[in-house]
């Protein structure tokens, strides 16, 4: 068992390193299934996500080295089109192996993915793109099968709500079908456009990631490609918080600022001072904390995963904020261990109502889930006292090298195994 | 005169903007093929998304392309485009 301590009141200072986006890299990877030959990707982040997906690959027959923050993939030995139970129970993000081993194999058997800690997640729109690429799906045994056996070809997916798995499965099926396929209401995130890029390098031919309308031209086959990840914004937004929360002018580097614009304009309403540079961004001043009111969307709107670590910045503000949460039904976990301690917040249905207070206290508690638990972590850090996070294994899925970043910024933390 | 009233004169009044927004994108094209890209299609993706992720990091071309306002750069293309 681990846990990270936290004595809190210190103030930070000097500058922390982005490392590459989880949300981005796994998918990435996971691409590389589609290619003939080695890939390479760059400033891949080492977290527990990477090394399960490196196991995932490595069962379905790939050779893959992983070392430094460099991925290297050759994809010619997988020789099976289904993913185990296992594989999938152990990390979510791999029932994007779908939409690869049915381009490549022209079909597909992966385990169905369960519930999961901040929501249902169900994966029909998934389903609902490859059937419009002329795949028979089947469910069976709490497996879903996907086949073609005269290979996909080209459809026009309109997906119900703008799914970021949906649309980077789809991408990925689509990359190889006979013929142009469309996705409109497609997610927008930067990570689909990191997607885009990765597979327009191995050949493949997308247009519109990063808009509502992606189009996709089947080509015949993809080769190995070399590519370097985009900064991870959450990673990014979170550190910038840190700051605004513990009132200290620190500096974060390698970040896109144009992918955190929405918590960058937040932070200025709550009236902390930023500075953008041409890759980086420095907290100028802090006079104050004002409570603003957020409300999650999907990209280019507020994250949902920068909901529970914002929360904590609106404990301690000057006022009442009404944070509302659109995109899951299930992430307000964070909210009942801070309340233990001392925030001032009421769930009323969507939203949290959160009273700013002077002050929080250290004490136990819990990672419900990775967001949660770095929203834990930011609260022991402006806490009296001493606080312990638990449950932390949720923490390094998302957050490379937490610890020692937070201590090169000053911060008293420290990981302890029990 | 040869030039008569009613015909659109041009002025260049901002030739250092025109160059500079030139060398960019040289700059930015040449990145992205190094990098392996089709930067054509890497640069229209970033005009219509606005996405700095289309362009490469490398030789700083990211940096660079993000301090030219979008509309001005569909504007410096299609004039150019337009010119006879």
């Amino acid at each position: 068992m681990e846990k990270i301590i936290i004595n809190g009141g210190k103030k930070l200072s000097g500058s922390v390193k982005v490392s590459g986006s989880k949300n981005a890299v796994l998918p990435i990877i996971i691409a590389s299934i589609l290619a003939e030959g080695e890939s390479v990707i760059n400033d891949v982040p080492d977290l527990t996500d990477v090394h399960i997906l490196k196991d995932i690959l490595t069962e379905l027959g790939a050779k893959v080295d992983f070392k430094n923050n460099i991925f290297r993939i050759d994809t010619k030995g997988i020789n099976t089109w289904e993913a185990s139970y296992e594989s999938i129970n152990k990390m979510r993000a791999s029932v994007l192996v779908m939409g690869p081993l049915l381009a490549k194999f022209g079909r597909a058997r992966v385990a169905m993915p369960g519930g999961c800690a901040i929501g249902t997640r169900p994966i029909d729109l998934h389903l609902k793109g490859f059937e419009s690429l002329g795949a028979k799906i089947s469910l069976e045994q709490g497996f879903v099968s996907a086949t073609s056996e005269k290979g996909l070809t080209a459809g026009k997916i309109y997906l119900d709500f703008p799914s970021v798995g949906a649309t980077e499965n789809i991408m990925m099926a689509a990359v190889l079908a006979e013929g142009t396929t469309t996705i409109e209401n497609a997610a927008e995130e930067p990570e689909i456009v990191d997607l885009a890029n990765f597979l327009n390098s191995m050949g493949g031919n997308v247009k519109g990631a990063g808009t509502n309308v992606i189009k996709i031209t089947g080509v015949k086959k993809l080769k190995g490609a070399e590519h370097t990840v985009i900064p991870d914004r959450i990673e990014a937004g979170t550190y910038l918080i840190a700051g605004a929360v513990t009132g200290s002018c620190i500096t974060i580097e390698n970040v896109i600022s144009h992918h955190i614009k929405p918590v960058i304009a937040k932070l200025r309403d709550c009236g902390i001072e930023i500075e953008e540079n041409d890759s980086s961004l420095t907290i100028k001043k802090i006079d104050g904390i004002k409570a603003t009111d957020i409300k999650t969307m999907p990209y280019p709107g507020f994250p949902t995963d920068m909901q529970s670590v914002f929360s904590v910045l609106m404990c301690i503000a000057e006022g009442t904020s009404i944070v509302t949460e659109t995109v899951f039904e299930n992430r307000f976990m964070h909210i009942d261990e801070l309340k233990r301690m001392g925030a001032n917040v009421k769930i009323e249905g969507k939203s949290s109502v959160i009273e700013g207070v002077d002050k929080l206290s250290g004490c136990q508690v819990k990672a419900t889930d990775l967001r949660a638990g770095a929203a834990l972590i930011l609260a022991g850090l402006i806490s009296e006292g001493k606080t312990e996070v638990f449950d932390v294994y949720h923490i390094f899925r998302g957050y490379e090298n937490i610890i020692e970043k937070f201590q090169k910024l000053g911060a008293d933390i420290v990981h302890e195994k029990y | 005169m040869s030039r008569k009233f009613d015909e659109t004169v041009h002025f260049k009044i901002n030739a250092e903007k025109d160059n500079y927004i030139k060398d960019v994108l040289e700059n930015v094209y040449e990145s992205l093929t190094e990098k392996g890209y089709n930067p054509v299609n890497q640069l229209v993706g970033y005009i219509i998304s606005g996405d700095p992720a289309y362009i490469t990091s490398y030789n700083d071309a990211r940096n660079q392309i993000k301090k030219i306002d979008r509309n001005e750069l569909v504007e410096e293309l299609l004039t150019k485009y337009m010119e006879k």
